[in-house]
């Protein structure tokens, strides 16, 4: 287990817990962070006890994006991150880092610009009653471009287009997120996020590990392809667990009226 | 018979008939439901179809107790599946004729792919969509593809990942534009029918050029 400086990693029963950790900057990524996020994916990952992820943040807000403060004054950090874009060598979200665990991205105040890369990028987002979305980019003189795409590809598009327009000037509140399907839920009080995070995980911590990878692996690739490109590639994932105790176990537990037995996802 | 087929002059009715199994698909519901659709879509008469079920459940997918106790009797769809060729829906079965989905009921798992590939859903309030493969070890794959190309893709990969925990109800549903209409259960197949005649209206060629063209933009990556 990695100790880190600007995340914290938990474990709780088996939800993997990864919090971003810089409050006084409202968690804004600098490089440390960047290398962190990479690491803590693959940790949580790796650990055969964590079935499903939550991704929150400490402190008032969720995530603010890149530290533009740092990139702008270190030295070395402008260059770095002008050079991982233009390679798409990017390892902060659990889509780059290849997660097939659930990801829940439990939104906690303010989500802005660069912190849409864990919207777009997460399974399941809920979000504090007192949460806020808009995308200052265009405002700071800078592209908005990746998690947008993503964005785009998740949810009405016009709604995506006029956040990434509006900058710093125009904020969506939760009720609109939910209604566009953005998030699946809102959270009230909003302190009850992390007690409504860990009981969602725990419910979907009940399925086959193996069935949701499988799954998570098929649904991502409708995103990438076209329909019946995409039907074809679900179908290898679907045919990858035949065989696997848990396509048996799990019909076999239904008929029989108790709870299943999963194999650890391998 | 597995599958009620009825005309009402230029609606075409295909009822999902095993009401005491939750409308669940098994070996035989397999055969029928490829013949209705080759019916209809021969049958010149008919220039719209609507989709709906007997008793409580639209249709709550493969028959996971048949699956268990017989699991030989599914060999022939087990093929389809690893081929991607399924033949369940009238997308699978090439209908070059509008569809309407009429939900009257739980819509579970395999259940999604006949919501996923109509044309037009319309449900009643008693209508619930859940997809609960994960919860008995199997993957989602096919008619959550499709809906995630169709529908909010978080709303869709949640459905997939909480399995049998969680169900989205009809006016959720609604508002996210899964479906396009709510009515009360006694209204829905005359307002199924409604919506039908409405269609059929139109020149039917003009209908299937239409339709072709539409999904052929599902297709680009």
């Amino acid at each position: 287990m990695s100790t880190y400086e600007h995340l914290v990693v938990e474990r709780h029963g088996p939800v993997g817990w990864l919090i971003n950790d810089r409050p006084d900057v409202r968690n804004a990524m600098n490089n440390a962070m960047r290398d962190e996020f990479a690491d803590a994916w693959n940790e949580l990952n790796g650990d055969p006890a964590v079935r499903v992820i939550v991704h929150t943040g400490n402190g008032r807000d969720f995530q603010t994006g890149v530290d533009v403060g740092e990139l702008a004054t270190d030295g070395v950090g402008m260059e770095r991150y002008r050079q991982s874009m233009e390679d798409f060598d990017v390892h902060f979200t659990s889509w780059h880092q290849d997660v097939w665990k659930p990801v829940i991205t439990a939104v906690n105040g303010i989500c802005c610009g660069g912190g849409f890369h864990w919207v777009a990028d997460a399974d399941i987002v809920i979000a504090a009653s007192d949460a806020q979305f808009f995308d200052p980019h265009t405002s700071v003189g800078q592209v908005v471009a990746i998690e947008a795409i993503g964005l785009m590809k998740k949810m009405p598009v016009e709604a995506v287009m006029r956040m990434a327009f509006m900058g710093k000037y125009e904020r969506m509140g939760p009720e609109r997120a939910y209604e566009l399907g953005m998030i699946s839920e809102i959270v009230d009080p909003p302190d009850r996020l992390r007690e409504r995070a860990q009981e969602l995980g725990e419910t979907i911590a009940k399925n086959s590990p193996s069935a949701m990878a499988a799954t998570k692996r098929a649904l991502w690739g409708a995103l990438e392809a076209g329909l019946t490109g995409a039907c074809k590639q679900g179908a290898q994932h679907l045919v990858s667990m035949w065989g696997h105790p848990d396509q048996t176990e799990g019909p076999a537990a239904f008929a029989a009226k108790r709870d299943p037995q999963w194999e650890p996802l391998q | 018979m597995t599958i009620e087929v009825r005309r009402d002059g230029k609606v075409g009715w295909l009822i999902f008939d095993r009401p005491d199994a939750g409308n669940a698909i098994d070996a035989q519901m397999f055969v029928d439901l490829e013949a209705a659709w080759a019916e209809f879509e021969a049958d010149d008469s008919v220039s719209v179809i609507v989709n709906t079920g007997n008793g409580r459940a639209f249709q709550s997918g493969l028959d996971v107790v048949q699956l268990a106790r017989h699991p030989e009797a599914l060999k022939a769809s087990s093929r389809q599946t690893k081929r991607a060729e399924l033949r369940l829906t009238a997308w699978h079965c090439g209908v070059t004729k509008p569809v309407i989905a009429a939900v009257n009921g739980t819509c579970a798992g395999g259940g999604l792919h006949f919501v996923a590939d109509a044309d037009i859903v319309i449900a009643s309030t008693a209508a619930t969509f859940l997809d609960p493969h994960v919860s008995v070890g199997q993957v989602s794959a096919f008619e959550t593809i499709a809906l995630a190309k169709k529908s909010p893709a978080e709303t869709i990969f949640r459905m997939a990942v909480a399995g049998s925990r969680e169900r989205v109800d009809a006016e959720r549903a609604r508002q996210l534009g899964l479906v396009s209409e709510i009515v009360a259960p006694e209204a829905l197949r005359g307002r199924a029918h409604e919506l039908a005649e409405t269609i059929a209206r139109h020149p039917l060629a003009h209908l299937r050029q239409l339709k072709a063209q539409l999904w052929a933009a599902l297709e680009i990556a």
